[in-house]
């Protein structure tokens, strides 16, 4: 065996490979140091080996630990996933002993929350589904695992309540994942994109998250959640528009404040959207839009700048824009600084220098701080880009351009399905008995 | 599922102003206008009844599907022709109609044919979704204009400016035999339910529409807003003077306390939004209706089958359009919805008529 | 797909320069007339137009308003405002222009030329008011008040809700000086500005009835809050009477009125109009506590009536009808053209009958 797996693997210098005999037979080992526990491989195998207190072929055939593999075309895929591979008198053994740094006891970092939840979903699936099976632990909660990327070779796995499954998504999903054709997966964002049916959708048609209590909920709720080996974050699917507004937190808080914030959120998402295009299309087109004081103070503002109000706003967005992905990308001691900078020349010596308008400013801070108010990442950074459409028809038609623009848009979110169901509809079905629109097709 | 049907039918009512329907009846409001708005209640009412009750016999079906039943395919064909140009006529004017709305009222420097161009690009846009994807689409639009419109209507109604002594002078002309002209612009406010010929394809087969006693009482609401509120604005005399009557009306309401002052700009997208989606939801069934005439069309809701032939269709109904408004001027387009509006009447009545027979019919024999 | 992709981005960039500019100026780029006055000209045919255009700044502080005057003469009111075009850098902005001044001069001649024009502007608002300028519009578009924030706010305020509401002053919107300017039964009323010599402010006190076509009478103040009163019901007004040489006010708390014309024997017609006020005493002599208030609000009511009934009179006499006395009277008989005519017949014989009801709710905060 030792032979074959060393002319396999050839090039992995980490492969560690034994043949040791004891008293009485002879054992062959192998392992990828440094993808296992080393210490896992002594207590289950050397040592009761080397001790041979119990025989050593009882030892293995009574320990559960130790599975049989059969087919040899397996060995370097159970290898590379951590495994032990013990031959004794001609059969394999397999040992899981895999070590996968993760980080322990991660905190949630990227959706937090005030009062839910304050563990993530670990990087690691089995730590992962520990979490959630510990907060979920119901017999119907069905897990099913799948393997992706032809060269990555990416566990993925699917978990559902298997008595609220919607069965058409959940069939959707399977033939989605089956028929896969990519190399590496790393991220659920990646099979995301992989598996929604519009390859450019502007809108996420799944929801990503790393909050256990996310995951829980939406399993109750009968959606599919995907886990993928190597990051802490689980795709849910299928998912509306309005999940994304929708904060965990609105559950435990107060029930006011909560919905006032649910509108908050709304408003704020209407502000970012529009308020560059419409800044364009009043100033340039409508003036008399606003009230006659606001209109003299921004034409006031406005007369030391030199460039027409688009030029303006790209100035004023593609400065905040950077702002915002350097404070990403910076390491996390640095990014401060960038912050202060950058909103330094923003707040003040843009408009000092004539370069905006004082009005400008104040669309700008709100359009980047209103955008952050969306829960959900991956819907926060898709609204981020709706804006820089409209800019163009406020720039031909004004006002109209941006109601048409608008229109648009919501088209295009009435057209979204998501793993077949409706994504941009208000108000859910109603009551069974009534029957839904579009059933007599569907059935 | 009611609801889907009332969207239309409050769409349509509240599009009216787009087809000048006011100014029909304004222009008539000594010769008859008032007695003409009652006998449209009663006819649109007994239209929208008649309706529903063979929506609920062919569940599932659209007209084609209805009509291909109970006639030959060469008799088919022809009516399906000439559903969808009924189809296309009215929405068109309306865009038509509103490109020009634009032009005076909001960017008068553009000029109305490049508006019209981006107005019908986004409608075919929208009205080549799936059937499904429209319904969802008039439910949003009415969602989110409904009531900011309603609010318009009703800050209108409590204004201080509104002269009741002139809406109770129009009114007392009741004596006056209604006219053709008046009853086919006024029983437009009912006209929604024809919307079905193609959205009852989404019905669920026990559907029953619950509270139709609505419908005669919100379609005279809105009537009555429709016709007496500019009256109230501008007088029993002025009021004859303006072509856009309505806008005008909205621009002479004011929010003193409103993020916005002049009410006209709220207004005028509100409208802008319901004309898109009165136009895409027109266009899209027009569309159907010739998708229909291929022997290998298979409706279905969700998916668009013969999606290129839809393209090509809604890219034709968007030139006749552009060219219309490129030769034609507000007059004449003004004389034509006159004409369309009774004609249209007449044409719906005969239908619904055909439909109800066919519906005894296929009941009887099952 | 790619290529498919590039070839639709390239045909909107085409499409979009085919486009660019239309219509579109900034909005420093634009001067924003806040005020139009319109005259007759000093000598020949035509009008003489002055704006007052808005200079932005970006402080908004009292006396920091600046504005520039332009005054063109031309045939018709449209040549002038081209013409006007011609005189400035920016491109004139009529968007924000809400006071429209007329002339005395051109008001006592005739104003159908001038809401024609108005009526059909796409620019000018509905809601813009309307007023006279007294000795002419010029002067009163000029008055640069020294406390203004921004151009025109004085003038704003003055007639809008949001400022002073005066019970001598009355908005005169467009559309409804367009309303009654046509309407069969209701006639035009505008209030009239005039300036102060030397001082740089407005006063606005009466208003000023027009026919069809011009302007007829005037009103006194006392008259002007009298018609407030009756026709707008405006709360915020005063009643006068005059006891044992002592002159006494209520300050009106709620003001209501309503009329309507009853038709008598042998064809006389009359018109009852009842006002009900009732408000707290604001000046008074000494001891008006204990005087018995019933026979005070008799002398409140009988003098007001009286006040009424003369100034309707001098107003039927004038042959106008601000108070759409006979849109009432079509509101109230049958519809048909001869409603009108007969109208137009019992005008001049009408007979009034006010009974005024004045109630007298405290004395204020003394005795």
């Amino acid at each position: 065996m030792l032979n074959r797996i060393e002319t396999i693997m050839a090039q992995a210098k980490d492969l560690n490979t034994h043949r040791i005999q004891n008293n009485t037979i002879t054992i062959e080992v192998a392992y990828i140091s440094s993808l296992c526990d080393e210490s896992k491989v002594s207590d289950f195998i050397l040592v009761p080996f080397l001790k041979d207190e119990l025989e050593f072929q009882k030892n293995i055939s009574l320990n559960p630990n130790f599975i049989v593999l059969t087919d040899t075309a397996k060995w370097s895929e159970t290898l590379l996933r951590g495994f032990v591979l013990v031959q004794l008198e001609g059969t394999v053994y397999t040992l899981d002993a895999a070590r996968v740094i993760r980080n322990e006891n991660p905190q949630t970092q990227v959706e937090t929350a005030i009062m839910g939840s304050q563990v993530s979903l670990s990087e690691d699936l089995i730590d992962s589904i520990n979490i959630i099976r510990s907060r979920y632990p119901s017999p119907e909660l069905a897990i099913e695992e799948r393997t992706v990327g032809n060269c990555s070779r990416t566990r993925v796995s699917i978990i559902f309540d298997s008595r609220r499954v919607d069965p058409s998504v959940l069939t959707e999903v399977r033939d989605k994942i089956m028929n896969l054709e990519v190399d590496f997966l790393q991220a659920p964002g990646q099979l995301e994109r992989l598996i929604s049916s519009r390859k450019r959708s502007l809108f996420p048609t799944m929801m990503i998250t790393e909050r256990p209590d996310r995951v829980t909920s939406s399993l109750q709720a009968g959606k599919v959640i995907l886990l993928v080996q190597g990051s802490g974050f689980a795709l849910i699917l299928p998912a509306t528009f309005y999940d994304f507004m929708h904060a965990v937190d609105d559950e435990y808080d107060s029930f006011w404040m909560t919905r006032f914030l649910i509108t908050l959120r709304y408003i704020g998402v209407i502000l970012t959207i529009l308020l560059p295009s419409l800044y364009i299309a009043v100033v340039s087109y409508n003036p008399e839009l606003f009230r006659v004081q606001l209109a003299f103070s921004i034409a006031g503002s406005r007369s030391a700048v030199p460039y027409p109000s688009f030029i303006e706003v790209m100035i004023m967005l593609f400065m905040i824009e950077s702002l915002i992905e350097a404070s990403v990308r910076l390491p996390k001691y640095i990014g401060s600084t960038a912050t202060t900078v950058g909103g330094l020349i923003l707040g003040q010596a843009a408009q000092q220098a004539g370069l905006v308008s004082s009005i400008m400013i104040i669309v700008t801070s709100v359009v980047a701080i209103s955008n952050f108010v969306v829960p959900v990442n991956n819907m926060s950074t898709a609204i981020r880009f709706l804006k820089y459409p409209l800019i163009i028809p406020a720039i031909f038609f004004g006002l109209a351009g941006v109601a048409v623009g608008i229109f648009i848009y919501i088209v295009y979110l009435a057209d979204l399905r998501s793993f077949g169901k409706p994504y941009f509809r208000f108000i859910g079905p109603t009551k069974r008995h009534s029957g839904d629109i579009g059933q007599v097709d569907q059935a | 599922m009611s609801r889907y049907f009332y969207y239309h039918i409050v769409l349509v009512s509240l599009l009216n102003l787009m087809l000048f329907v006011p100014h029909i009846l304004i222009r008539y409001r000594y010769q008859g206008a008032v007695t003409s708005m009652a006998l449209a209640v009663v006819i649109g009412t007994a239209m929208t009844f008649m309706y529903t009750y063979i929506m609920g016999k062919f569940p599932g079906l659209g007209m084609p599907e209805i009509l291909d039943k109970f006639l030959p395919k060469m008799v088919v064909k022809p009516i399906m022709v000439f559903m969808a140009a009924m189809w296309i006529i009215g929405p068109s004017i309306a865009l038509v109609s509103y490109a020009v709305l634009i032009n005076r009222f909001i960017n008068p420097d553009t000029s109305p044919v490049m508006v019209l161009i981006l107005l019908s690009g986004v409608c075919i846009y929208a009205a080549t979704r799936s059937t499904l994807t429209l319904a969802f689409l008039v439910e949003m639009g009415m969602l989110i204009n409904f009531p900011i419109i309603l609010f318009i209507l009703l800050k209108a109604v409590r204004s201080d400016a509104i002269n009741w002594d002139a809406i109770r002078t129009v009114a007392n002309y009741w004596t006056q035999m209604p006219n053709l002209q008046s009853v086919g612009a006024a029983s437009y406010i009912f006209t929604g339910y024809v919307s079905f010929a193609i959205y009852n394809r989404l019905m669920p087969p026990n559907i029953r529409i619950r509270h139709r006693w609505i419908i005669p009482i919100s379609g005279s609401a809105i009537l009555l807003l429709t016709f007496f509120v500019p009256i109230g604005f501008h007088g029993t005399e002025a009021v004859e003077n303006y072509l856009y009557v309505w806008s005008v009306t909205a621009d002479s309401l004011m929010m003193n306390y409103g993020f916005i002052e002049r009410v006209i700009f709220m207004f005028l997208i509100m409208y802008l939004n319901l004309t898109l989606i009165y136009t895409a939801s027109g266009w899209h069934q027009a569309i159907e209706f010739l998708k229909a005439l291929s022997n290998s069309y298979k409706p279905s809701v969700d998916d668009v089958p013969m999606k290129r032939n839809g393209f090509i269709y809604s890219t034709v109904i968007a030139l006749l359009t552009v060219i219309y408004l490129y030769y034609v001027n507000e007059k004449t387009t003004f004389a034509i919805s006159g004409y369309w509006l009774s004609f249209r009447m007449f044409i719906e009545i005969g239908t619904v008529v055909t439909m109800f027979i066919f519906a005894r019919k296929g009941t009887n024999s099952s | 797909m790619r290529l498919k992709g590039a070839a639709v981005v390239l045909s909107l960039l085409l499409m979009s320069t085919a486009l660019s500019g239309c219509g579109f100026k900034d909005i420093d780029k634009r001067f924003f007339v806040v005020a139009m006055g319109i005259d007759l000209p000093d000598e020949g045919k035509g009008f003489k137009v002055t704006l007052r255009l808005a200079v932005p700044s970006p402080k908004t502080e009292p006396g920091s308003a600046m504005s520039q005057i332009e005054t063109i003469q031309s045939q018709t009111i449209a040549e002038a405002v081209r013409l006007a075009k011609s005189h400035v850098d920016k491109e004139l902005d009529f968007g924000h222009c809400k006071i429209f001044v007329l002339g005395e001069k051109l008001i006592k001649q005739g104003y159908n030329d001038v809401l024609e024009w108005v009526t059909r502007r796409r620019d000018v608002q509905s809601v813009s008011y309307f007023a006279i300028g007294r000795p002419d519009a010029a002067t009163i578009v000029k008055v640069q008040p020294p406390t203004e924030r921004y151009p025109g706010n004085a003038l704003f305020l003055a007639f809008g809700t949001d400022g002073t509401e005066s019970s001598y002053s009355m908005t005169a919107y467009a559309f409804d000086f367009g309303r009654r300017a046509e309407e069969q039964g209701l006639d035009p009323v505008l209030p009239l500005i005039r300036k102060e010599k030397a001082m740089e402010n407005y006063y606005i006190t009466r208003i000023a009835l027009l026919d069809k076509s011009k302007m007829v009478m005037l009103l006194t103040p006392q008259e002007t809050q009298l018609y407030n009163q009756i026709a707008n019901h405006f709360g915020k007004s005063t009643v006068r009477s005059k006891v044992d040489n002592n002159n006494m006010v209520i300050a009106a708390n709620s003001v209501r009125s309503h009329y309507d014309i009853v038709s008598g024997e042998n064809g006389t017609h009359t018109l009852r109009l009842k006002l009900r006020v009732s408000g707290i005493i604001e000046e008074a002599p000494p001891g008006v506590y204990d005087q018995d208030w019933g026979k005070l609000e008799a002398g409140f009511s009988e003098q007001t009536a009286a006040e009424i009934k003369t100034m309707l009179e001098k107003i039927q006499k004038a042959g106008v009808d601000p108070f759409g006395f006979g849109l009432r009277y079509r509101a109230t008989h049958a519809g048909s053209p001869k409603t009108w005519e007969a109208w137009q017949q019992i005008y001049p014989e009408l007979q009034f009958d006010i009974r005024v009801k004045i109630h007298i709710e405290g004395t204020g905060l003394v005795r």
